[in-house]
């Protein structure tokens, strides 16, 4: 337990007090259409939703899994969180052609891009499981900040939970994303000057650089400070091989949409960004910071390892930074870390609540309940599904630590053998609706007999999880590219209508032909 | 003809081009030396600062090839935004919309 003064709490109710502020002051704006509730009247300068990018992808969690993977691989556990550079292609490619196509969620993107029965039940189908998954991410989120609330205070983690998912609630529920995104940006400010501080005060307690570098060397491990520390070609913990697909996935992914499980809530960004220009430099200079920050934690989490060697258990290394804050920051700045903790809880609670009711307001209320529904009504839809997702969220945190290894099995499984679909529905034009939704259906099945059900017969050995993905990608290409073929084009009045407004990368001959014979496109652009 | 083109139409600026490719092969290299660069020259390593640097110069240059294709495309694309606004919503509200 931590001891705070008054001082402490002072920066504490000041904090939380501006954040509830936020909802009160914007609230006028958030209610005016669902335009404003969900995406802020489509208006942002570029600089808003990039503070918005880095701090939802700051959570709670996110400082423990960074101090776990710097621990034990030394810098090159960066590469860890280098998923994030999908942003670096996404940012020219396919933000600009979402963008383009308005649509306010993926769902909706689907019924953009693909045509007939089989886009309205991809539409029907990712709106769900997104509405689902902000829940599992609310609740996973939440409960890492009950878990911090347990070591600072000694609560039980079921308040630290409830407590600040709710302040939180109160401006996403008055505000929509006008709250969350006013927010986010003193949030982004406040949880980047506290990582500074506090990460720095971590590198000074270690004696400077120059003492945690020579330490390592006396400590013969000065591979650590090596970011390319390789471990082998397929051996080891961080084997070439890896680190090849990693980059394989993280930057060819950049072509596609949803090959990452944080294109959903970027892709909200995106579309709130006043221009084309503005969505592409949002998503590119919000992940630059991302990945800065988490240079300035492994440095600092280098200095911990000085500090604190060879700790055998993870749960106790994933710690270090807030180990570091809490045990050597002075009395009174120990209420300002906390706030900043809060602020990146916060942050990434906001963004979940307002994406996911969005995902049951747009896709699921409006699409196929009530298309009659008024800007007014559609904004109490969006504020009456924020609260039953944070009630949602209390259940799922609470029940966590028993569903967590399938629920990441569940995160796997949609993302390795959909990684390659999600790519070609954005870059060719002949693959349909058809093929991207069997390539979720073969990917569900693949998944299971690759990764559990056949090593435990015997009859694959067990991979490890990049060769899986491997795998999976091939597999499923044998059952969806032959579906694509045997079944029809998505209609060509619809695959024009997309080409023209979004104008896509990759391979669109016939159609932009097409586009050309009905005069709505110049041949001599070309 | 230029290496790099500064000067675009709205037409020209729709389709992608060579600039967009090259873009494309410079962000992510600013990135990794953006966040490798960061890392070393907090540990003081000379060179990290130079990897800094070339990350820094990298980010400059993609933005000076893209950007003016990208302000043209943006100012073009407003233009018919409204038009596209409208038939997203008429197929939101399963309303009859203008297809080709």
């Amino acid at each position: 337990m931590v001891a705070f003064g008054f001082l402490d709490w002072l920066w504490i109710v000041l904090y939380l007090l501006i954040m509830v502020s936020a909802g009160v002051l914007f609230y006028r704006l958030g209610r005016r259409s669902e335009s404003d509730f969900f995406l802020a009247g489509r208006g942002l300068p570029w600089w808003l939703p990039a503070a918005s990018v880095y701090a939802t992808h700051t959570a709670t969690d996110t400082p423990m899994w960074v101090s776990g993977v710097i621990y034990r691989h030394g810098l090159a556990g960066l590469w860890y969180s280098f998923f994030a550079g999908w942003c670096a292609i996404s940012a020219f490619v396919s933000t600009r052609i979402f963008r383009r196509s308005l649509a306010y969620t993926q769902a909706e993107w689907n019924t953009v891009r693909f045509s007939g029965l089989g886009a309205e039940l991809l539409r029907g189908w990712m709106s769900g499981w997104q509405v689902f998954m902000s829940m599992f991410i609310l609740g996973w989120v939440g409960i890492a900040m009950g878990k911090v609330c347990q070591y600072v205070f000694g609560w039980p983690t079921w308040i630290g939970l409830v407590v600040f998912s709710s302040v939180c609630a109160v401006y996403v529920m008055a505000a929509g994303y006008w709250g969350v995104i006013m927010a986010d940006f003193l949030q982004g400010v406040v949880a980047f000057a506290v990582i500074l501080i506090v990460s720095v005060w971590g590198v000074v307690a270690a004696g400077g650089p120059s003492a945690i570098v020579s330490r390592l060397e006396e400590m013969g491990e000065g591979w650590r400070l090596n970011p390319l520390a390789f471990s082998g070609w397929f051996t080891g913990d961080f084997p070439i091989a890896w680190f090849v697909t990693m980059l394989f996935i993280a930057l060819l992914g950049g072509f596609g949409m949803g090959t990452s499980i944080d294109w959903y809530v970027e892709a909200q960004r995106i579309q709130s960004a006043r221009t084309v220009r503005d969505a592409s430099y949002s998503i590119w200079w919000g992940t630059a910071l991302v990945l800065m920050r988490n240079s300035i934690w492994a440095v600092a989490i280098l200095g911990f390892y000085v500090l604190y060697p060879r700790i055998p258990d993870t749960a106790d290394y994933e710690m270090a930074w807030f180990r570091i804050g809490f045990d050597y920051l002075p009395a009174g700045m120990l209420g300002f870390f906390f706030a900043g903790i809060i602020a990146i809880h916060i942050s990434t609670i906001s963004a979940v609540l307002n994406l996911g009711a969005m995902y049951f307001t747009r896709d699921l209320y409006l699409h196929y309940w009530k298309q009659t529904a008024s800007e007014r009504e559609l904004v109490w839809v969006g504020r009456v599904a924020t609260l039953v997702l944070l009630v949602g969220s209390f259940f799922y945190g609470l029940i966590m630590e028993e569903i967590t290894s399938w629920l990441i099995f569940a995160l796997w499984i949609m993302a390795a053998g959909v990684w390659l679909p999600n790519i070609l529905q954005v870059v060719w034009w002949r693959f349909n609706a058809w093929g991207y939704l069997a390539s979720w259906i073969a990917n569900l099945g693949l998944s299971w007999l690759v990764v559990w059900v056949l090593p435990s017969f015997g009859l694959l050995p067990e991979l490890p999880d990049y060769q899986q993905f491997w795998v999976l990608m091939v597999l499923g290409a044998l059952i969806y590219l032959p579906i694509t073929f045997l079944t029809k084009p998505d209609d060509m009045d619809q695959l024009v209508r997309y080409y023209v407004m979004s104008r896509p990368i990759g391979w669109w001959g016939p159609v932009r032909r097409e586009a050309e014979r009905r005069g709505l496109l110049r041949p001599e652009a070309r | 003809m230029a290496w790099i083109r500064r000067t675009w139409t709205p037409a020209a600026a729709d389709e992608w081009t060579r600039e967009d490719w090259y873009t494309i092969v410079i962000s992510p290299l600013a990135y990794i030396l953006l966040m490798v660069g960061v890392a070393l020259s907090l540990l003081l390593f000379p060179a990290g600062f130079a990897v800094l640097g070339l990350g820094i110069l990298a980010t400059l240059l993609m933005h000076w090839i893209i950007d003016p294709k990208l302000k043209v495309i943006s100012g073009e694309y407003e233009k018919k935004q409204r038009q596209y606004l409208e038939e997203l919503e008429r197929a939101a509200r399963w309303k009859e919309t203008g297809h080709g």
